[in-house]
């Protein structure tokens, strides 16, 4: 299987340093565990603070050289079509670089490609020609999906932890430069502020409500409720799931 | 003359000439090693002092042991060399000669009978079984067997039918004892000799502390040691030099634990795969506990970490690198430095790390701080106190450098304390703020050698920008990387440790403190400010001085134990049968103590992490200031 892994220029969260963008790391782990031949793509005007990538295991890493003021976009499909990928990976989003998330979108629906999003483990399809894909959903819950290759999958950070860094794969690992497409971008009307916390909402308890009160208000509303059962009889047991599962309206009572 | 002794002489020489060939065999495959810098002279001239005293200095602790070696080698290779020397003829033909050759094996069978009496009938479980069990037969036989040739020779044959049937013993033992050379106890004779002469750190027997660990050069074609191939010479004459006294193993906090470390097993496995072909099969002392399965199988050229090999990955990351075993090691092996080249390899050119130890790393490689946190927020500790900044003075003359430990609650209390301590004592210091990075430390202990470098080398370069007299710091761990690793990195600092400034400012009355309450404390050496530093005395002056009734845990000083939280230990989480800390504290219970005193932010956090009923842990700078709060509500200070 042929894998495209795409690449961002990151910055770390809080030094604001180059760095690699570790949900992109973890897309290499889940290549390199699928197996293949893995790539990864990076176009930007600069790919000297993704050589590190190279020590994560990912054994292959072009750069299309495009300028600041270029859209990547078209590079990037050109290199795809051009490579013959059977798989894209990309990140959820980048971190630290514009981080809107939209690119993998962008580059499915110029490629016609379909888009898997989320994915926390891979594996091969039950069928040749396929991948099965678990998708992580909110709370923990995931769903497994099986998709025809060629497919363009993102990657969530629910996956199985970046390969460590191994100082001399990176320094041996040589970066292939090619020049990218011209693609000025076009201009946005996008206005630009800074960033303004905002409160976090929080379950409110009554008014001067003691401080062990507004915790359980702060928790409780994050949790399922239920009640919890130690060691109970099998019958018990079940008699209580059901009861549950009426009491959320997943089961009618009859 | 009589024939008997002739026959033993002749015997003598020609066991000589055989050990001399086993010898050249095993010391052949020292040649696969990389070459090293020994200074052959100087080490050849230093080896009787090396030998008598620096040896002896750590036998010693064992005084049995000690004797033993005394009688056993002494009367083993006096007699040899004497009775050899018989062949000259008027040597041979004087009977005072044979008589000062029986008592030389009397003195050699008194202590080949101390090696079996502490073998048999029961053997400590960290000696070695095995070949090392019949070690005593042997040399029993050898010496018995002499004493009665020479005996007869000293007595003009007058009971030479037990000399000839001594003549068959001596041979037989000789033997056996020459066969021991190349695999079993008695190569540590000629190894240990060779590895005292051809030492890596040589300083060791100058008196100084050389702990520094190597600097790795980053463009060599391979990072770290993967087969014993890729360790200097001089290192595997280290690991042949072993006698599996076991007495790492009993100092080791990781084996005490239960976690898949024996420092003994681990130079064993090195020391085995040496040769081609090597299996890990003959040893025969106690294993490593919960030991990982492995093949067991390796050669000059093989991986020796791997469970296809003959190292588990969790016995290389459960070592904590506190140096007990090499305190402990009469041969003077350097197992953490075996430790770290390894694991340089696994680190560097793998990517191989326990799966919790990446993420530190990789948050250093990016925010120069193992938790990822921002740099600017390493002085949040001191809210509400002044602490000046040496950019904004430009100069100082203490240079406070905060560590890790900063941005962890509790430490910040011990450097509040600390803080509060200087501005009364009136010190002109100040911190870098959030121009201070990580020093490294965790880095390379790790293996990590290429983040150490680039931080070492951009500290250093921020240091040069500001003028100060010393460091100041609460951390060994960076105390040991400023002083003594930066220096290959062309920083040389003056660092003190904050338990060694206090000590200074209350003795010359700088700081005035009153005594406190009775209160039982015992001391907790941390292994990077004590083993790796040499100061033990400070901090224990420092606690005399504040009126507290001190007391010694068992195990205190420089065979101190680790409280679990170095060489990146506490990242690695390799799972063992009970946790490192808990053991020190339990030592620190026994004493009946109230307050153990810790001078270090692991031992801080790793101590303070012991739950149940327990001693208090405070840093000695909190007990300092305890005692400096006391004198001011007692004695007010006239009011200038």
């Amino acid at each position: 299987m042929r894998i495209a892994v795409l690449l961002s220029a990151g910055r770390h969260a809080v030094s604001g340093r180059p760095a690699p963008v570790p949900v992109e790391l973890q897309a290499i782990r889940l290549a390199h565990d699928l197996g293949g031949e893995v790539t990864g793509l990076h176009a930007g005007p600069d790919a000297a603070p993704l050589k590190d990538t190279l020590g994560h295991g990912l054994p292959r890493l072009v750069h299309h050289r495009i300028t600041v003021a270029d859209d990547p976009l078209p590079s990037l499909a050109a290199a795809l079509i051009e490579g013959a990928f059977d798989l894209v990976l990309a990140g959820r989003t980048g971190q630290g670089g514009e981080d809107t998330g939209l690119l993998p979108y962008a580059l499915a629906r110029q490629l016609s490609l379909p888009l898997v999003p989320d994915a926390a483990a891979l594996a091969e399809g039950p069928q040749s020609g396929t991948l099965s894909v678990e998708q992580a959903l909110p709370r923990g819950a995931r769903r497994r999906l099986v998709v025809h290759v060629p497919a363009l999958v993102t990657v969530h950070p629910a996956a199985p932890a970046a390969l460590p860094f191994a100082f001399a794969a990176a320094r041996r690992g040589a970066v292939e430069a090619r020049p990218g497409l011209v693609a000025p971008r076009a201009p946005t009307q996008i206005e630009e502020r800074p960033y303004r916390a905002r409160p976090k909402l929080i379950a409110k308890a009554a008014a001067g409500a003691s401080a062990a009160e507004r915790l359980k208000a702060a928790t409780e509303a994050a949790s399922g409720g239920g009640r919890l059962l130690v060691d109970p009889l099998p019958e018990e047991a079940a008699r209580e799931i059901l009861t549950h599962l009426r009491d959320i309206g997943v089961l009618r009572s009859r | 003359m009589t024939d008997a002794a002739l026959s033993l002489s002749v015997v003598v020489l020609a066991l000589a000439l055989l050990a001399a060939a086993m010898m050249v065999r095993r010391a052949r495959l020292w040649r696969i090693g990389k070459p090293a810098k020994v200074d052959w002279m100087a080490g050849l001239a230093a080896l009787p002092r090396r030998y008598l005293v620096d040896v002896h200095h750590v036998v010693g602790r064992d005084p049995y042991a000690a004797r033993m070696h005394a009688l056993a080698a002494g009367g083993l290779l006096g007699g040899s060399a004497f009775a050899a020397l018989a062949l000259i003829p008027p040597l041979g033909a004087s009977r005072l000669f044979w008589v000062a050759i029986t008592l030389a094996f009397a003195v050699a069978l008194a202590g080949g009978y101390m090696v079996g009496r502490r073998r048999i009938p029961v053997k400590p479980p960290r000696l070695s079984g095995g070949r090392f069990q019949r070690l005593p037969f042997f040399l029993a036989g050898y010496s018995l067997g002499a004493f009665l040739v020479a005996l007869d020779a000293a007595l003009g044959g007058a009971i030479w039918p037990l000399a000839w049937l001594g003549l068959w013993l001596a041979a037989a033992g000789g033997f056996g004892l020459v066969l021991q050379i190349d695999r079993g106890p008695m190569r540590h004779a000629f190894a240990g000799a060779a590895h005292l002469v051809a030492h890596p750190r040589p300083g060791r027997f100058e008196g100084e502390r050389t702990t520094a660990l190597l600097p790795l050069d980053l463009d060599a074609p391979r990072l770290g040691a993967a087969t014993p191939s890729d360790f200097a010479f001089n290192r595997l004459i280290g690991f042949d030099a072993c006698i599996q006294c076991g007495r790492c193993e009993v100092a080791c906090p990781a084996f005490a634990a239960g976690q898949p470390l024996n420092p003994k097993r681990l130079i064993q496995d090195l020391a085995a795969s040496l040769q081609p072909n090597a299996t890990n099969g003959s040893y025969a002392g106690s294993p490593y506990p919960n030991a990982r399965p492995v093949a067991g199988v390796g050669g000059p050229e093989l991986p020796i970490v791997g469970t296809g090999a003959m190292i588990h990955p969790d016995t290389l990351w459960s070592c904590t690198t506190c140096r007990a075993c090499v305190e402990e090691c009469p041969m003077m092996i350097e197992h953490v430095d075996a430790i770290v080249e390894l694991r340089r390899f696994q680190t560097l050119e793998l990517g191989a790390l326990p799966a919790k130890a990446a993420p530190p790393l990789m948050e250093m490689r990016y925010a120069d701080e193992p938790g990822g946190r921002p740099l600017k927020a390493r002085t949040d500790f001191a809210a509400g106190l002044t602490l000046p900044l040496i950019s904004a003075k430009g100069g100082a003359e203490v240079l406070l450098w905060l560590g890790e430990g900063a941005y962890e609650l509790r430490y910040g209390r011990t450097l509040r304390a600390l803080v509060t301590l200087l501005h009364r004592a009136g010190v002109d210091f100040a911190v870098l703020g959030e121009e201070e990075r990580d020093c490294g430390d965790l880095a390379r202990r790790l293996g990590d050698e290429a983040t150490f470098q680039r931080l070492a080398a951009e500290n250093i370069a921020t240091l040069a920008r500001y003028s100060f007299k010393h460091i100041l710091t609460a951390d060994p761990h960076a105390l040991h990387a400023l002083r003594n690793e930066y220096r290959a990195f062309g920083g040389d600092y003056e660092v003190v440790h904050h338990a060694a400034l206090l000590d200074e400012l209350v003795a010359t009355g700088r700081l005035p403190v009153g005594a406190l309450a009775e209160v039982r404390v015992t001391y907790h050496d941390p292994c990077y400010l004590g083993r790796y530093n040499g100061e033990f005395d400070a901090p224990r002056r420092l606690l005399d001085r504040l009126g507290l009734e001190r007391l010694e845990m068992e195990r205190s000083g420089k065979r101190s134990m680790c409280c679990g939280g170095g060489g990146g230990a506490p990242v690695s989480d390799i799972e063992g049968e009970r946790r490192i800390p808990d053991l020190r504290m339990g030592q620190a219970a026994a004493t009946g103590a109230a307050i153990v005193a810790v001078a270090c932010p692991q031992c801080s956090a790793m101590l303070e992490g012991v739950t149940g009923e327990r001693p208090q842990v405070a840093d000695i700078a909190e007990l300092v200031l305890m005692a400096a709060d006391a004198v001011t509500t007692l004695q007010p200070v006239p009011a200038a």
